[in-house]
């Protein structure tokens, strides 16, 4: 009765620019503890093997020092861990993984798939048919072999492959390194392991995608997951269950500020939001002094709570209202700049709005500041 | 603000008390010579507003000399609709005193009220100074400062922004300019005046391009490394697949296969070589055999030749032999020509030498006849000589002995002559026949007798008479001349003369012999030059040779034919011995020739009868027979061959022997290549494999990746700044537009005031005001069009005219904003024309309906047309006034 995890695209080595250094430095090492965590998972869910579809590491020529650190992540685990080429880490002539075993590096329980053919873990009662890319891209389908590839009697037949199941993708787009919908069923696999797809998904009974174990972008859903596989005896229906791994949700919200009640609602979702996440805002619309502020105070707390938190404010109009203009005690012209600031801001040109924002944000914290100290003196 | 009243005590020349009222509410001309105290009453004036009443540096207001003095101003004014009376007393006793509208201030409080009115402000320490004065600093002008508007302004700024703010309302911005400076400052932290980046902003933007480019520098290497990873796949494989098939030793099995075509073929070569020269052999007998045969024609042929030849010869000498009498007789003919020529020769010799001898002898005849001649006449000359020689020697006279006697001669006359002076005279005359005898003598006739001794006289017939002539000489006389004659006769003795006559006789007929003996010598020398005997012995001579000549000329044959010249007789013999010559040669030639012929004729014979002999042998026809049998095998062994040879050769040219070679040649460097190559990708797997080890390690991607982050934050980060100093940039322009416009705003009354004195000035014109109210800019009509220029740029004169001008519309603007306004002039527009001065009276004029005017002048005469009563400032000071 074999039960394995079922794992892909770790992408070690990402780096992440549009994050503060600390930040991007601590969710690339998010990437690395995640194989931490899925060892403790086949160890906690009593797995007999781990099975990595592909994309172990997001690039050929990361450094040494990764490559190490991959595989003593792996120690939790001492059963065997079968590693899957993907056109991130295609099996070249030179590769990462030729590099990995020069260093040593590769302990003896991991299985590199750098050639198409069975895996046999007949301890595990289980024949990997490992389908790894050796070029970066092809166009064929390679799971094609599968069909042909004969496996020990008694054994479970397992696909490991790394591409883009056809017809999942919008008609037309002619995605490199094709999967066959059906190929669990052509090659008479009990179960086809599939990576590339970063949010887990199903495509039938007998092929998954598990999806990265931990999100690495604010598009994939369902990210940050690994599949517990069962299969009771060769031809049974495989069980399949969804385990989380990732340390850091990551969130995308692209928010709307027409009237206060909607930044109250905003402010609301986040600070509600279960830290530690990736926090990403983009807002538009209209927003008063009094907001801005608001806002802005949300976001130092979210900053501090989360792992990081941006936000585009460039399509969100600051509009200070009479009273605010009243209170800055802009009077003269100083208010007319506001006024003419204001209009600006609802300019065709993008880029002249954002400027006006800003302008206005640097004339109205200066003006606050003033009657700050003017209060001070006066009290 | 209307001054009434005005009094000043113990200040500076006023030590009394003096007193103006009644002022003007409009304009007062108050006049005065210099130093009468026009200025001391603006000082005053000053002094009371300015100067706080505690104040101890106010030294110049105390009259010269007395310490003591209170100086003392007081005034009365009218502002607000209140009066106010303010009292100040400096220096001793301070005090101010200030009364508005039935209240009383004093001190500083009253000082301040003042301040606050009027728009100054007191200096902290010290005498006030023009940078308090605020608006009476600009409205009242001191002497010879009235052009210079622009501090004043520049002091009064506040007073009249808030002036002008109060008039207009709240348009002003309380706290805009400070704003300003403050998104100055923040946009200079961001960017240069110019508007280029700078600090932060502008390190951000170099760093981006810096990163960019490292970072594509770095996608090249990545990229160089992904195709250096695809090279060794594909190298491997193929490495791998060389190893498994090794086609060089396909190659090699080929090469080995032409190698043993080629050796097959190397060997028909051979056989062909062989045979090639077997067929040459051949060909050479058959060569030879052809030529023998050849041979022996020639032979047959040559006999013919020889009997030809013979006869040839036999011929030649037949006619050489029929030839040789001719030529035998031809030498004899010449020989005989030869010797008559040589007779004649002989002949012609003897005749020449017969004349020749016959010559001679005819020049030795005349030549003999001549000397015999000579010899004759000679002979007679000598003798002739001889003989006068010989009388020469005869009779020889001492020419110098004569000469002595001559001489003696002389001396004894001389003697005589000199004897008969001294003598005594006898003169005696004898009758005829008579005689006398005297001194022995006997004397007859006439005569004279000298008597130089004692005389004896005998008188023949009478006796003696005796005479002894006197004198002391005389005697002496007698003596010398008595020595004398014996001299002189031992002279004649010597000469064997009797005469000295004689002597000259003989002398001359020896000068005659001695002439004629030189004669002779000449015409003997003429005739026998060396001597007779020398000519005697050419005559024997010549007579000799004459007789040889005759001798030789009988010895000559005689002879009687002429023969002609020798040289053409010789010419003859010449001609002659030519022609023997040449019969001589030709006599030998013949003679060789003919003896030739006999030879070859013998020699001809001999050839012929041995060829003869041998070519009719019996040996030599089988011979022939054998050979021409030779000839015909040989042939057709050689047909033979050559057609072996000839088929061998286009089976060896079939196989294309040189194919073979080229096929060894590419065969052997494929497959050597092959294996080279083989190796070399070999070699390259291992260089390549180790490259990209080394490069692996360095985890370029990695190191991309971090890159793209720094990137990424620096484009961030400056975008963020760029963002900003472009709001930075728009919102100070903003701000500076709208503080502009404000300010347009706020000169507009200003303007207007302004334009409305100019106007009178100039027509049509317009100053310019600046942002801090300050005239700038003149524009005016002039023929040409317009004129624009600064305030400054104006002549001193025009300058006053538009500070004054320009302060008067200050105060209408102040007025209007309900401040109180003042005017004092202290002897302004001393440098206008009359013209200038005139427009510039209407101006006052029309201020003076809306200000009080105080004008102080020293030139009365200058403002007679202003309209009011000038008051004389030294009536008011005696109190006539």
């Amino acid at each position: 009765m074999p039960r394995f995890l079922h794992t892909a695209d770790w992408q070690i080595g990402r780096y992440y620019s549009r994050f503060e250094n600390d930040d991007g430095v601590a969710l690339a090492e998010a990437r690395f503890t995640a194989i931490e965590r899925l060892a403790r998972l086949a160890v906690d869910e009593r797995c007999d093997a781990v099975l990595v579809a592909g994309d172990v590491f997001d690039a050929q020529t990361v450094s040494d020092r990764a490559i190490r650190r991959v595989f003593n992540a792996m120690a939790g685990f001492s059963g065997p861990w079968v590693l899957l080429p993907g056109n991130h880490d295609a099996a070249l002539a030179e590769s990462v993984w030729t590099r990995a075993r020069r260093l040593n590096a590769v302990p003896d329980n991991a299985h590199l798939a750098l050639e198409p053919g069975v895996v046999e873990l007949r301890q595990q009662s289980l024949a990997v048919l490992a389908a790894p890319l050796t070029q970066r891209h092809t166009h064929s389908d390679l799971t094609e072999g599968f069909d042909e590839l004969e496996t020990a009697e008694g054994l479970v037949r397992v696909g490991l492959a790394h591409g883009s199941v056809q017809g999942l993708l919008a008609e037309g787009i002619d995605s490199a390194n094709p999967i066959a919908a059906d190929r669990a069923v052509q090659a008479r696999l009990d179960y086809l392991a599939l990576g590339d797809w970063h949010g887990v998904k199903q495509i039938n009974s007998r092929t998954w995608y598990s999806g990265t174990p931990e999100a690495e972008r604010f598009r994939n859903n369902d990210a940050g997951v690994a599949l517990v596989v069962e299969i009771a005896s060769p031809g049974a229906e495989p069980v399949v269950t969804r385990h989380a791994t990732g340390q850091y949700a990551w969130v995308q919200w692209k928010e709307q500020i027409s009237v206060a009640t909607d930044l109250d609602e905003l402010l609301a979702r986040l600070s509600e939001l279960s830290a530690p996440a990736v926090v990403d805002l983009k807002l538009s619309g209209v927003v008063d002094l009094a907001g801005e502020r608001r806002l802005l105070q949300a976001l130092s707390v979210a900053e501090a709570k989360h792992r990081s938190v941006q936000c585009d404010r460039s399509g969100l109009s600051l509009q200070p209202t009479d009273d605010d203009i009243a209170a800055l005690n802009a009077d003269g012209y100083l208010g007319e700049v506001i006024a003419d600031l204001r209009e600006l801001q609802v300019s065709e040109d993008q880029s002249r709005a954002q400027t006006s924002r800003e302008a206005l944000a640097i004339l109205t914290t200066v003006l606050m500041e003033r009657t700050g100290t003017t209060e001070e003196a006066s009290s | 603000m209307k001054i009434q009243r005005l009094r000043i005590e113990q200040l500076r020349q006023f030590r009394q008390p003096l007193t103006l009222d009644d002022l003007d509410p409009g304009l007062n001309l108050i006049h005065g010579p210099n130093e009468s105290g026009k200025s001391t009453l603006v000082r005053a004036i000053r002094a009371a507003f300015f100067e706080r009443h505690r104040s101890s540096s106010v030294d110049d207001l105390r009259p010269w000399g007395d310490s003591s003095a209170a100086p003392t101003v007081e005034l009365e004014f009218v502002t607000g609709e209140r009066s106010w009376h303010l009292k100040k007393r400096f220096l001793q006793q301070k005090r101010c005193d200030l009364e508005v509208g039935g209240e009383a201030f004093s001190g500083e409080e009253a000082e301040d009220k003042l301040a606050d009115l009027l728009g100054f402000q007191f200096a902290s320490r010290g005498a006030s100074q023009d940078k308090h004065w605020g608006i009476p600093g600009l409205l009242w002008v001191e002497q010879g400062s009235g052009q210079n508007i622009h501090d004043a302004v520049a002091y009064a700024g506040d007073h009249l922004q808030s002036a002008l703010n109060s008039l207009l309302g709240e348009v002003a911005s309380s706290g805009g300019d400070d704003v300003i400076l403050q998104i100055q400052s923040q946009r200079a932290e961001l960017l240069t005046a110019t508007g280029k980046p700078r600090g932060d902003y502008a390190r951000l933007g170099e760093e981006q391009h810096s990163l960019a480019s490292e970072l594509e520098s770095l996608e090249e290497r990545i990229s160089q490394y992904q195709a250096l990873v695809d090279r060794l796949g594909e190298l491997r494989q193929r490495h791998q697949q060389n190893e498994r098939e090794r086609p060089w030793e396909a190659a090699r099995q080929k090469f080995q296969e032409a190698e043993r075509r080629s050796r097959e073929i190397e060997q028909w070569q051979q056989e062909q070589q062989r045979e090639q020269q077997a067929l040459r052999d051949c060909q050479e007998n058959l060569k030879l055999l052809r030529q023998q045969q050849q041979q022996a024609e020639a032979a047959t042929n040559k006999l013919e030749t020889r009997a030809q030849h013979l006869k040839a010869c036999q011929g030649a000498l037949e006619s050489l032999r029929a030839r040789e009498n001719q030529t035998a007789e031809a030498q004899a003919a010449a020989q005989k020509a030869y010797e008559n020529a040589r007779s004649q020769v002989r002949v012609a010799k003897e005749q020449e030498q017969r004349a020749r001898l016959e010559n001679d002898l005819r020049q030795v005849q005349q030549q003999l006849e001549g000397v015999e001649q000579n010899l004759t006449q000679a002979r007679h000359y000598l003798t002739e000589l001889q003989a006068t020689r010989q009388q020469l020697q005869v009779n020889p006279i001492d020419l110098k002995a004569l000469e002595n006697l001559r001489a003696l001669h002389r001396q004894l006359e001389e003697e005589r002559i000199r004897s008969h002076a001294i003598a005594t005279r006898l003169h005696y005359r004898l009758e005829e026949g008579e005689t006398l005898s005297v001194g022995g003598e006997t004397v007859e006739g006439e005569g004279d007798r000298l008597l130089l001794a004692e005389t004896a006289v005998l008188l023949p017939g009478l006796g003696q008479l005796t005479i002894t002539p006197g004198g002391d000489d005389l005697a002496s006389v007698q003596r010398r001349l008595e020595r004398l004659q014996e001299n002189y006769e031992s002279q004649l003795r010597s000469l064997n003369v009797a005469s000295p006559e004689q002597a000259e006789q003989m002398a001359a007929e020896q000068a005659q012999r001695t002439q004629n003996l030189q004669r002779l010598e000449g015409l003997l020398a003429s005739l026998a030059p060396r001597g007779v005997e020398t000519l005697a012995a050419q005559q024997q001579e010549l007579d000799n040779r004459r007789q040889q000549l005759q001798a030789e000329q009988q010895a000559l044959p005689e002879t009687s034919a002429d023969a002609g010249t020798v040289a053409s007789a010789e010419a003859t013999q010449e001609i002659a011995e030519q022609r023997l010559r040449e019969a001589d040669l030709q006599l030998q030639e013949h003679s060789k020739q003919q003896y030739a012929a006999v030879q070859n004729l013998a020699n001809a014979e001999k050839e012929w009868q041995q060829l003869k002999d041998e070519l009719e042998n019996s040996g030599r026809q089988a011979e022939l027979r054998a050979l021409q049998q030779s000839v015909m095998e040989t042939g057709e062994r050689e047909a033979r061959l050559n057609q072996s040879v000839s088929e061998r050769q286009s089976r060896i040219d079939d196989a294309r022997p040189q194919l073979i070679q080229q096929d060894i040649e590419r065969y052997r460097a494929s497959a050597e290549q092959l294996e080279k190559g083989h190796q070399k990708e070999a070699l390259e797997l291992t260089g390549l494999q180790s490259k990209l080890e080394s490069q692996g390690a360095e985890g370029l991607e990695e190191q991309r990746d971090e890159l793209a982050a720094r990137l990424e934050h620096v484009r961030r980060r400056y975008r963020e700044l760029h963002q900003r100093a472009e709001a930075l940039d728009l919102l100070l322009g903003l701000l500076q537009d709208k503080r502009q416009a404000l300010t347009r705003r706020l000169q507009a009354p200003l303007q207007k005031h302004l334009n409305h004195y100019l106007g009178v000035l100039f027509p049509k014109a317009t100053l310019d005001v600046d942002d801090n109210l300050i005239p700038g800019q003149l524009t005016r009509a002039v023929p040409q069009g317009q004129e624009r220029g600064s305030l400054q740029e104006l002549s001193f004169g025009a300058r006053e005219q538009m500070g004054l001008i320009s302060r008067l519309a200050y105060a209408d603007l102040l007025q209007e904003a309900g401040r109180p306004t003042l005017i004092i002039l202290d002897d302004t527009l001393v440098h206008s024309d009359k013209q200038r001065l005139d427009q510039m009276k209407r101006v006052l004029f029309d201020a003076a309906r809306r200000h009080q005017i105080l004008l102080f002048t020293c030139h009365p005469e200058n403002w007679r047309d202003l309209g009011v009563a000038p008051r004389d400032l030294q009536t008011i000071k005696t109190g006539n006034e």
